[in-house]
């Protein structure tokens, strides 16, 4: 097969063949409720940070279920665990938590 | 009195003896431990408040805590009975053996065993009026020590008539120390009544002397039951450091180190390590705590948190995160050790501060609507905080009440939060949350106001105690709303109809703000009592502290407080946090209102 | 008073469900607790897909009665199954009915939607609901005689939302926001209309079209996500705030009108007779068929059955179709019990 130089740059696509899902995996143990959410927006809608910030909990955690982690960690790092998602979410995600757990997979991942 | 032995020694007393030595050698080592750990500032204090007036609280609350457990005795009367007449009767026994020894024989003055075992070694009749005297009273004393030790054992099998109804489990180290120490008074009961023939006894030791009739004759017996009492003692104090009844000695070193102003400020330095070693694991807080409607969740109270901490154990963390933070257990706490506190500082020990990012609240500071700008003073600066955007109806019924008050008030966020910290705070982000702690300071400086009124007491307790806000007054709405009553500025009609009053968590126990929504209630409608009082009243489940919790496990929570709150069939429930009243709209089949919306409906 | 089939309900499902039982000359009651027949279409304008008449729907089922004897005001305060599989059932006014065969068509109830604090309904004036809309289109009042410059359809207020206590779809909202929608747009020719919303179920014929139509014809704006909280101005406009999931960023929007769309939820108030025949009821509240597929108009206990929204959300077409599959296993279930 002819490799038509696609190595030059990382792909952008998502690959659900390839992909990490550690921590997605790891989250779902913790809170098996993360696979429930229906992408409502309801979090990000109420977030107190996300008028300031990119703060955005539904896009993190479908970002985290397709393997982008790292862009994952960008849309909550803003995050000030105010608890208005978990109020306002239908589906009863535990959504404080999974943003904590989130951040202590990163502390240990890069610290 | 007379010395039966000339020597004053018997190899019995070798158990007891090894023993006390033993536990004086681990509590110096202890000690000095503990307080090696204090800086050089928490050990000025200590000083000064040892060498000062201060001595005689610390003194008076030894007495009253380590010995009558008068705590105790508030929570139950059987429980409290069972608890003093142990400590006090023993501390007597101990107490008085001392006085024998010093008036009787001063020459065995300092040897550690003859308190213990004066009955064996001095011979007296209980014709003389001196041995009558303390003949009486050790036998007073041994019998009051024998039914706390009776109601005890009682207590393991049927705790819920000392009003409990969970007890702690034990440990092997707890069940060895308890049942030596179950074993001990008996013993001794009987160890003097066989020399009660010989040495003298009074109305206890005599009359079973007698009953036993000819097998006190035996010198076999005598000596065998002093050899049981005295290695009972030896087990027990063996097995005390392993067991929960460190926290006798213990909590003598906590009380002159919480009365010097000591905090902990990690989840083991030494104030914690004497907090953690000073809990009794008596259990009350299992039943306190609303984590416990939740069957499994019972192993993630207080008591079993101190055990992890003292264990070193892994999972504490776990543990910690667990609880609701309502305070309930610290409010109930004989030992008053702040397990609360303990939960933060192993919270904050392991918070991931480097991965949260505030940078944008210092870049740019949010545009706000309400003109928070305007140059001329306003009086009253309204911050609904995250959660009240969430139930508009307290602002709005807030708003028409100032409005009626003629009140110049500003709504701050009205178009979205910084938020107050606390949530922060509670999940161990106390150096993150001072980022947001500053911008928002920032904001409300700038307003110029006099008052900063909130309405969530989750803030209100946040902006107390840690801003600085340079005097401008922290006021909930409900303390606003009776200030204006008590001014004059609004009037409320009493209504007929009955309610029941919710103490939010961090507005009641968190912030002592007690009286202040029961006055405006009580002018609004008839107030009813709940099963609870003021300061213990039941989380409603909506607590942002914890982590671990489900919502289904919330809701069990927030079920279980309603029964507790309607128990006296109120017609309303009236709270005054906008998380509660979101808890419990959900399930109370009865009309749920925050306090503002209360005293606007009954506004004339 | 005596009667073979007793109908509890005066809505759609229960006036054809008796009707269609007369129609085999069975002796049938119908009770409903409101002073007139017709349930929650009475305040019902017109109605979707295509925009019939709620009244005209009311009035031909209400000629098709027939024999049937009809107490209006009437609602039950006990009853129970004897031995001899008659059922005795106790009205409120102090009569007693004896029978043998129940039918549930109690229906369903508007979720109060108050009970989502953070829309503010009942708090603002400009936040009202799906059924006040109807009432006003009714009334001829529309939004009033200013002509509104931005109104907003808020989807899925009380169904899918955990927090509320309801899971279920309520299935109608979607079209019915549609249906709404386009009313406004042509009585405001100069509106902005935008709708919220999380998954537009257009499953039945003709509804996709109205979407469509909505979306060419009328420039209704659908947008993405959930509404999470609404606030007010001074003014009175109100501000609603969601996330535009498909932009993934939060969004603000002034708005002269709200919609609620509240959604259908089960008839908590009918609890103590289901308690009382021990009838299976699900965790959303509504009446449990025996079987999901072929039995669905009969419960768990003999001789009791459910029709029309009772046991679950349905439009009309398909209220009306139940009925009478209702009416055929009534009657089946009679001819049975009389034969032994």
């Amino acid at each position: 097969m002819v490799d038509f130089g696609f190595e030059l740059s990382s792909s952008k696509r998502i690959d659900l063949d390839s992909f990490d899902s550690d921590l997605f995996l790891k989250l779902k143990a913790e809170s098996g409720k993360i696979t429930e959410c229906i992408a409502c927006g309801s979090c990000t809608s109420s977030c107190s940070a996300g008028i300031f910030t990119l703060v955005n909990f539904r896009k993190t955690i479908l970002l985290i279920e397709r393997g982008k982690n790292e862009e994952a960690i960008e849309l909550i790092k803003g995050c000030m665990l105010c608890g208005k998602c978990t109020l306002v979410c239908p589906r009863g995600i535990n959504t404080r938590e999974i943003i904590l757990s989130i951040n202590q997979y990163y502390k240990k991942e890069r610290f | 009195m007379k010395e039966r032995i000339i020597f004053g020694y018997d190899p019995f007393v070798i158990p007891f003896t090894l023993g006390v030595i033993f536990i004086m050698l681990y509590l110096g080592t202890g000690t000095v431990r503990i307080l090696l750990t204090l800086t050089r500032k928490e050990a000025l204090n200590l000083l000064n408040s040892i060498f000062s007036v201060k001595i005689f609280k610390t003194f008076k609350d030894i007495l009253f805590d380590v010995l009558l457990h008068v705590k105790i005795f508030k929570r139950n009367i059987l429980l409290g009975y069972m608890h003093a007449s142990i400590a006090f009767g023993w501390f007597m026994l101990i107490f008085i053996g001392h006085i024998e020894v010093i008036l009787y024989t001063p020459q065995r003055n300092g040897v550690i065993y003859y308190p213990v075992f004066f009955r064996y070694f001095v011979m007296e009749t209980s014709q003389t009026l001196r041995g009558a005297f303390f003949f009486f009273l050790m036998d007073l004393f041994l019998l009051i020590v024998l039914s706390g030790i009776a109601l005890a054992i009682y207590k393991r099998f049927r705790s819920v008539r000392l009003g409990m109804k969970r007890t702690t489990r034990l440990k092997t180290g707890d069940k060895i120390a308890l049942w030596s120490l179950w074993m001990i008074f008996p013993l001794r009961l009987i160890a003097e009544s066989f020399t009660a023939d010989i040495s003298g006894g009074s109305f206890l030791t005599s009359t079973i002397n007698t009953l036993m009739g000819s097998l006190v004759e035996s010198t076999v017996y005598m000596d065998t039951l002093w050899w049981a009492y005295s290695c009972a003692l030896a087990i027990f104090l063996f097995a005390l450091p392993f067991s929960r009844y460190m926290h006798i000695p213990t909590e003598i070193l906590l009380i002159f180190l919480r009365n010097a102003g000591i905090k902990s400020s990690s989840s083991r330095d030494g104030f914690a390590e004497s907090e953690i070693y000073s809990c009794s694991s008596c259990g009350i807080c299992i039943d306190a705590c609303p984590m416990s409607v939740v069957d499994k969740k019972s192993n993630y109270t207080s008591v079993y948190l101190l055990r992890k901490l003292r264990r070193r154990k892994e999972d504490s963390l776990f543990v910690a995160e667990q609880c609701l933070m309502c305070g309930k257990c610290v409010e109930l706490c004989p030992v008053e050790i702040d397990s609360c506190r303990l939960k933060l500082l192993k919270k904050r020990e392991n918070f991931p501060d480097q991965i949260f990012d505030y940078n944008y609240l210092s870049k740019k500071h949010p545009e706000f609507k309400s003109g928070i700008n305007r140059p001329d003073r306003e009086k009253v600066l309204y911050y609904a905080g995250c959660m009240t955007h969430l139930t508009p109806q307290i602002y709005t019924s807030l708003f028409n009440i100032m409005d009626k008050a003629q009140i110049d008030y500003s709504f701050m966020d009205r178009d979205g939060s910084i938020c107050c910290g606390r949530p922060l705070i509670l999940s161990g982000g106390e150096r993150a949350a001072k980022e947001l702690i500053k911008a928002n300071s920032e904001l409300i400086l700038r307003a110029n106001a006099g008052i900063l009124l909130l309405s969530c007491p989750i803030c209100f307790k946040v902006f107390k105690e840690n801003y600085s806000l340079n005097g401008i007054k922290v006021m909930h709405h409900s303390q606003y709303i009776n200030l204006l009553i008590k001014e004059g500025k609004i009037k409320l009609k009493k209504g007929d109809f009955s309610v029941v009053y919710h103490d939010p968590c961090d507005l009641g126990r968190g912030s002592d703000v007690y009286s202040e929504p029961r006055e405006v209630i009580s002018s609004a409608a008839v107030l009813k009592e709940s099963s609870n009082l003021p300061a213990e009243s039941i989380c409603c489940g909506g607590s942002l502290a914890s982590r671990r919790f489900s919502q289904s496990e919330r809701e069990s929570v927030t079920l279980h407080s309603l029964e507790k709150l309607n128990i006296n069939n109120p017609e309303k429930l009236i709270t005054a946090c906008p998380l509660c009243l979101r808890s419990f709209s959900k399930f109370n089949k009865r009309e749920t209102l925050d306090i503002a919306q209360l005293a606007e409906q009954q506004m004339i | 008073m005596e009667g073979d089939v007793l109908v509890i309900g005066g809505g759609a499902a229960g006036m054809e469900t008796a009707s269609r039982i007369s129609d085999f000359n069975r002796n049938v009651i119908l009770i409903e607790k409101e002073q007139e027949l017709g349930g929650h279409i009475l305040k019902w304008d017109r109605l979707f897909p295509d925009g019939i008449p709620a009244s005209d729907v009311t009035k031909n089922l209400k000629e098709s009665l027939g024999s049937t004897k009809v107490l209006l005001g009437c609602y039950i305060t006990s009853i129970e199954k004897r031995e001899d599989s008659n059922f005795f059932a106790q009205l409120n006014s102090g009569e007693t009915i004896k029978c043998s065969s129940v039918i549930f068509a109690t229906g369903f109830k508007l979720f109060p939607a108050q009970k989502k604090q953070e829309y503010g309904y009942g708090l603002y004036e400009r936040v009202i609901t799906n059924a006040d809309l109807e009432t006003r289109f009714k009334k001829g009042e529309g939004l009033g005689k200013d002509a509104p410059k931005r109104i907003g359809f808020v989807h899925c207020v009380g169904s899918r939302d955990e927090k509320i206590c309801n899971n279920q779809c309520s299935k109608l909202c979607c079209i019915t926001a549609v249906k709404q929608a386009i009313e406004l747009k042509q009585l405001y020719p100069f509106a902005e209309i935008f709708c919220f919303y999380m998954d537009l179920r257009m499953y039945g014929r003709g509804y996709e079209d109205l979407y469509l139509e909505a979306q060419s014809k009328y420039e209704i704006r659908f947008i993405r996500g959930r509404v999470s909280e609404i606030s007010q101005e001074q003014s009175g406009l109100v501000i609603v705030k969601a996330e535009d999931t498909l932009a993934s960023r939060p969004l603000k929007i002034t708005l002269d009108w709200v919609v609620l769309m509240a959604g259908i939820i089960s008839e908590r108030e009918n609890d103590y007779l289901s308690q009382q025949l021990s009838l299976q009821l699900g965790e959303d509240g509504f009446i449990d068929s025996v079987d999901p597929i072929q039995k669905t108009n009969q419960t768990n206990i003999a001789g009791v059955f459910v029709t029309g929204s009772a046991s679950g959300p349905k439009t009309l077409p398909e209220v009306i179709n139940e009925a009478r599959s209702t009416a055929l296993s009534v009657n089946e279930y009679l001819n049975k019990i009389k034969n032994g």
